[in-house]
């Protein structure tokens, strides 16, 4: 199904907010639509928004390209980003890393087995005096958890693990 | 012309147009500044920090808004940091240093940063020795780096973006000239920017890849060996190869190349092309050149080009190897007793030179000057066509362009580029088509018509209402027309309305105003001018014939000319490649291809425009003016045949419009600008700087203050159809399986497979579905297709490619079965 066919009310509603010559500029919304179901972008869903906007599937893909918040892979149903940059890692980010991944059996780039939880690793959340921080990018957006100790995050992952069976 | 404004680059004074960005105002005056993602043809971006100068402007009072004295001169400012040189404009009384010591620091900074993740392996680049990185890290580089070289990003060497195209990622320097070409001058946008930061690359998603008929440019503009083509990559290194003048042979564009040659031992020692490259001619092409252009000149060294003069001879129809003599006095005595009968079929494959020596022939011996085409409407296109100075270069606010019945991205992708072009600078442009084409995008106006419905629109034109106003009140108006869906005589029909509009309005007789067709080959105009025209019914003007065929191949194209050529009385053929009408003919004459000899083209645009030698004849080939001379002499018929200068002589003493033309004329040259190609590619790319010629256009009768003659317009050539017939209808393709493309390997995916086009409701009475491999019948013509689904098709509809297998020469009432 295309995404018009899916999101009829939502498309047009987006679409509504940019004048028509212009429409082009509906592709981050649209992208962030396309994501929200699978919490990725197929390459059917970028042809669709190439389509409703009149431009290329490679323009498309370049908007997902640059930004670090669209996907174009699969992974968890939740994604725990962890800053490691500098500032971060000053405060012990990469340290937090580490035993994060050893308590839950995932490393970097690696997904839970009930497919729930993908650990990435991003550079500046711009809360560096909050370190370790993380932040987590799911099918309820997009949520900061700061200060974080070992014991807190493993509440959170569990919290996650729990909310995507629910909302399945 | 524009305000000038006067400032001063390093200690030079110069005046600029206003406006000017600085970088190209200082090139002008002779100054270079390094560039890598500025390109004068594209859009200010200011990426890759290479043209850092120290800028300082004159200092204004705050208070009182006067400009600042001091020792009797204005006091200047400079900014505290280097800035851009191609995004600031010229200003009056601006101080640019482009050589200081911070200026030259910045520079140097920059090309250090842009060598930190690029590879050292020059020695195996194709684009070493013309290459702006290296050029610019000579001139302004340091001799060592700061970074380490260890931590150097490797990533892949070899993605096709297409099968034409190769993308070294490790090379890019990420200045997205290609990126921005694709965008801003060809609309197609299908490559991009992947990921950001040190990760940044070029992708393209289309389908195929790269999907773009003017992809071989952006490995000109690129400043690096990131972008390279499939045809050249590792062919030879760019200071083996010599430099010669072409014109483009593949379409009525007529664009203007260079041929870079060099002797090989893989080919025997002999001289032979590695690359065409574009010439620049701001006034026809540009810097650019599409693919077909640039990948399709393997037919010139093709294993199926014709070698010796063959001849056939008795009732086994023995093939013998003879002599020059021997065969050109076979085809004359021949000739000489067809009497009547004499037909001389040429196409517009040749030069000017080659059609008048036929046509003179023709005419002596009474036979009949036949046009190999299936487009009418030239001896129009010859009194109301455009004029001296036209340039579709300059056409914007005030100036409407038409074009109708053609797909001019597939016909002739240089005129759809500056068509585009013309349109974004303002002009208003008509599109008129039956389908939707990618020049509807730029349009004002798009006017969809049903097939055989053309002429209704055109004569739109001329009546009050939206396309009238557009079209009579415009300062210049020119009609480009075409052959999609039509035949000989529905062109001609087309065309006809077209010059009536035009003649109404006087858009006739001076620049940048009249008639233009998307002919078939690069010469069909010349051919007009000569006065061949295309018969309506073909088969029955060559049957029972003495039938002279030069560089048309009617047997392999259609087997209704085939059948026709049976029955001739003889046949003689002169061409280039063996083909199906080579294997028939009494006698065979090999030709020389245009690269192989010297002679002149006629653009669609009427412009007469030189090509020269550049490598050595293939075999005993003659060329085509000298080989009909030759044939002449034994009917007791002296011609002029020396070479190809004196005929062009004599053509330009015979024929009007040609009046007063020379060879010296043709090959003059004027500055043109952006100034591109010289020593520094760094700026413009590897596009060659034009010093052979920039062509002279013909005049036109209407200039020349002759009468047009407008034929009275005949009667739409459309069969008739009912609501449950299949209209077949013929349309016009990029890359077919015509000789001079087939013989390119490269473009055999680009050329395809024969696919038929109709909408989903078409097929679906038809019982067929996308993909299904169909049998075609129309006409008496049957083979087979693959159908593809397009919903552009109107209803009841089948698209059938030109050159693609299925002979149409006209719409026809056609079947399909799976």
């Amino acid at each position: 199904m295309s995404l018009v066919e899916k999101y009829p009310k939502e498309v047009k509603q987006i679409l509504s907010k940019y004048p028509p010559e212009h429409k082009r500029s509906a592709v981050m919304p649209l992208l962030f639509l396309a994501q929200r179901e699978e919490g990725y972008i197929t390459k059917a869903g970028m042809q669709d928004i190439g389509k409703i906007l009149d431009i290329t599937e490679t323009e498309v893909a370049s908007v997902v390209g640059f930004y670090t918040l669209y996907h174009d892979a699969k992974a968890g149903k939740y994604r725990v980003q962890i800053c490691n940059d500098l500032p971060c890692a000053l405060r012990g980010a990469d340290k937090f890393l580490e035993e994060l991944c050893g308590n839950v059996g995932i490393k970097v780039g690696e997904t839970t087995a009930d497919g729930l939880v993908t650990f990435e690793t991003v550079t500046c959340l711009a809360a560096c005096d909050k370190a370790p921080m993380f932040q987590t990018q799911g099918p309820d957006g997009i949520n900061y958890h700061e200060n974080m100790t070992i014991n807190k995050a493993m509440e959170v992952i569990a919290g996650l693990k729990y909310a995507g069976k629910e909302v399945k | 012309m524009s305000k000038q404004v006067t400032l001063t680059i390093d200690g030079k004074q110069i005046t600029a147009p206003e406006g000017a960005l600085i970088v190209d105002a200082a090139k002008m005056a002779g100054i270079d500044i390094p560039v890598f993602c500025h390109h004068p043809k594209l859009e200010p971006v200011g990426m890759c920090r290479m043209c850092l100068v120290e800028i300082g402007r004159p200092m204004r009072d705050r208070a009182t808004g006067q400009i600042v004295m001091e020792n009797g001169a204005p006091k200047i400012q400079f900014m505290p940091k280097l800035e851009t040189s191609c995004t600031n404009r010229v200003e009056e009384g601006l101080v640019v240093l482009t050589q200081s010591e911070k200026a030259n620091a910045g520079q140097k900074s920059t090309v250090e940063f842009l060598l930190t993740s690029h590879p050292l392996d020059c020695p195996v680049c194709d684009k070493g020795g013309e290459c702006p990185l290296q050029n610019l890290t000579m001139a302004h580089g340091s001799s060592q780096s700061r970074f380490i070289y260890d931590e150097k990003l490797h990533l892949e060497k070899q993605v096709p973006l297409s099968e034409l195209i190769y993308l070294d990622r490790e090379r890019c320097i990420q200045c997205a000239r290609c990126i921005r070409f694709q965008d801003e001058v060809a609309g197609d946008s299908v490559i991009g920017f992947d990921e950001r930061g040190r990760s940044t690359q070029i992708v393209s998603f289309s389908e195929p890849g790269f999907d773009s008929v003017f992809s071989g440019n952006t490995t000109d503009i690129c400043p690096v060996g990131a972008l390279t083509t499939a045809d050249f990559r590792f062919g030879a290194r760019p200071w083996e190869l010599d430099a010669q003048a072409s014109v483009c042979s593949q379409c009525p564009v007529g664009c203007n190349t260079t041929l870079n040659t060099r002797r090989e031992a893989k080919a025997g020692g002999n001289i032979v092309i590695k690359r065409v490259m574009p010439r620049q001619n701001e006034e026809v092409n540009e810097i650019w050149l599409c693919d077909k252009g640039r990948f399709a000149y393997h037919y010139t060294e093709s294993k199926k080009r014709l070698t010796k003069p063959l001849t056939r001879t008795g009732k086994d129809r023995k093939v013998n190897r003879v002599s020059w003599e021997a065969a050109t006095k076979l085809a004359g005595e021949n000739f000489l007793k067809a009497k009547k009968n004499f037909v001389v079929l040429a196409s517009g494959r040749l030069a000017n030179e080659d059609l008048f020596n036929l046509k003179t022939l023709a005419d002596q011996f009474g036979g009949k000057a036949v046009l190999y085409s299936h487009i009418g409407g030239g001896e129009l296109t010859a009194q109301v066509g455009v004029s001296a100075g036209t340039n579709l270069g300059v056409l914007g606010s005030g100036s409407t362009i038409v074009v109708v019945a053609s797909n001019l991205y597939e016909e002739a992708p240089i005129w759809y580029l500056r068509v585009k072009q013309a349109a974004e600078r303002g002009a208003t442009l008509i599109v008129m088509n039956p389908r939707e084409t990618k020049l509807d995008k730029y349009a004002s106006f798009v006017e969809r018509y049903d097939y055989g419905q053309e002429i209704k629109s055109v004569q739109e034109l001329t009546k009050k209402g939206k396309l009238g106003d557009a079209f009579m009140k415009a300062q210049n108006a020119i009609i480009i027309y075409g052959s999609e869906g039509l035949g000989v005589a529905g062109s001609a029909s087309l065309a006809t309305a077209c010059a009536k509009a035009l003649n109404e309005t006087e858009h006739v007789g001076k620049a940048n105003n009249g008639l233009i067709g998307v002919w078939e080959r690069a010469n069909d105009q010349g051919a007009w001018e000569m006065g061949f025209k295309p018969e309506d019914d073909l088969a029955a003007a060559l049957k029972g014939k003495v039938v002279y065929i030069a560089g048309a191949d009617p047997v392999g194209d259609d087997p209704k000319l085939a059948k026709a050529l049976e029955s001739a009385d003889f046949v003689v053929v002169q061409d280039i490649l063996e083909n199906a009408t080579t294997e028939i003919a009494d006698v065979v004459l090999p030709a020389q291809t245009h690269v192989e000899r010297e002679g002149t083209f006629t653009s669609g645009e009427r412009r007469v425009q030189r090509f020269y030698p550049a490598v050595a004849v293939v075999g005993d080939a003659r060329a085509d003016y000298a080989i009909t001379a030759q044939i002449a002499k034994h009917m007791n018929f002296i011609m002029q045949s020396a070479n190809a200068n004196i005929v062009f002589e004599i053509l330009a003493e015979t024929l009007k419009p040609f009046e007063g033309l020379t060879y010296e004329k043709l090959s003059n040259v004027r500055v043109q600008l952006p100034m591109i190609g010289r020593g520094d590619m760094y700026y413009g790319g590897t596009t060659y700087e034009n010093t052979h010629g920039l062509g002279v256009h013909l005049s036109a009768g209407a200039t020349r203050g002759e009468t047009v003659r407008i034929p009275r317009a005949q009667k739409e050539a459309l069969p008739k159809v009912k609501d449950t017939d299949l209209l077949a209808v013929p349309v016009s393709k990029l890359y077919h399986r015509g000789a001079t493309i087939e013989s390119a390997q490269l473009l055999n995916q680009r050329i395809g497979k024969t696919t038929v086009s109709m909408n989903f409701d078409t097929a679906e009475q038809w019982g067929v579905v996308e993909g299904a491999q169909v049998k075609v019948s129309f006409d008496g013509v049957s083979g087979e297709a693959k159908v593809k689904i397009d919903e552009t098709v109107s209803a009841g509809v089948m698209l059938v490619p030109r050159g693609m297998g299925l002979a149409i020469r006209e719409p026809a009432v056609a079947k399909v079965k799976l």
